[in-house]
């Protein structure tokens, strides 16, 4: 299931509606769908935040075989960002120091089972895989 | 959907999606809360890092002001998103009672 987005924060609620109609159609549980929705929103509004000046809507993707979901973004930017490279958030700092600044993709690479990036001929791809049930 | 207001003795009730697209409603409701306390979240349905930075924003304000904020009837799946950022350290949370 395949489907693009205008690069607009107000795309979430297209971009949820989207994820809904696939988990009902694949028969996905609820209770899988929070992560994903979570994974797709970070991801997909770095896009728009750090690729201000791009272009054209972002695509996104859904397939679910053997068990697993696998999602994928791709938008047209020059200059890559790779979301796969380790965040460091200091999750056990005090209260007073806590920021929220890469706490999006840290919480992807916590929550989701594979997450790759891939650059080339001007498009970003992003893949994440998340195991269902 | 999105819904954030008073609810009953001052609480404060959101329901539905705290995502990017609602962050601006929810931060600006809340910055004119005088004095942020208890925030009923028995329809909270999601919540992503967009909705973690106004809670920690409203929180800061609230613990400078000598009080703090108290997260009530947060479902399983929302207190997963606080444990995985270590947002369970910085609030008062209090679970949904479970359900059958």
């Amino acid at each position: 299931m395949h489907s693009r987005f205008a690069r607009s924060f107000e795309s979430l609620r297209d971009i949820f509606a989207f994820t809904e109609r696939f988990f009902v159609e694949q028969e996905i549980p609820e209770d899988d769908r929070h992560v994903v929705d979570l994974a797709v929103e970070e991801l997909f509004t770095n896009m728009v935040k750090y690729n201000a000046d791009g272009e054209g809507p972002i695509d996104l993707a859904l397939e679910k075989a053997d068990g697993r979901l696998t999602v994928r973004l791709s938008d047209r930017e020059e200059r890559p960002f790779d979301v796969s490279l380790p965040r460091e958030v200091d999750i056990e700092a005090p209260f007073e120091a806590r920021a929220c600044g890469g706490l999006g993709l840290y919480l992807v690479q916590a929550m989701v089972d594979s997450l790759d990036y891939d650059h080339a001929d001007g498009v970003s791809t992003i893949v994440f895989t998340r195991k269902l049930g | 959907m999105f819904e954030i207001d008073y609810g009953e003795d001052g609480v404060i009730v959101i329901a539905g999606r705290l995502d990017a697209a609602h962050a601006v409603e929810a931060q600006a409701f809340l910055d004119a809360v005088p004095s942020p306390g208890t925030v009923d979240c028995t329809r909270l349905e999601y919540i992503s890092s967009a909705g973690l930075g106004i809670l920690l924003r409203t929180q800061k304000r609230a613990m400078s002001q000598g009080g703090g904020l108290t997260l009530v009837n947060v479902s399983g799946h929302i207190r997963d998103v606080f444990r995985y950022s270590g947002f369970d350290r910085i609030f008062r949370i209090e679970p949904a009672p479970a359900t059958d």
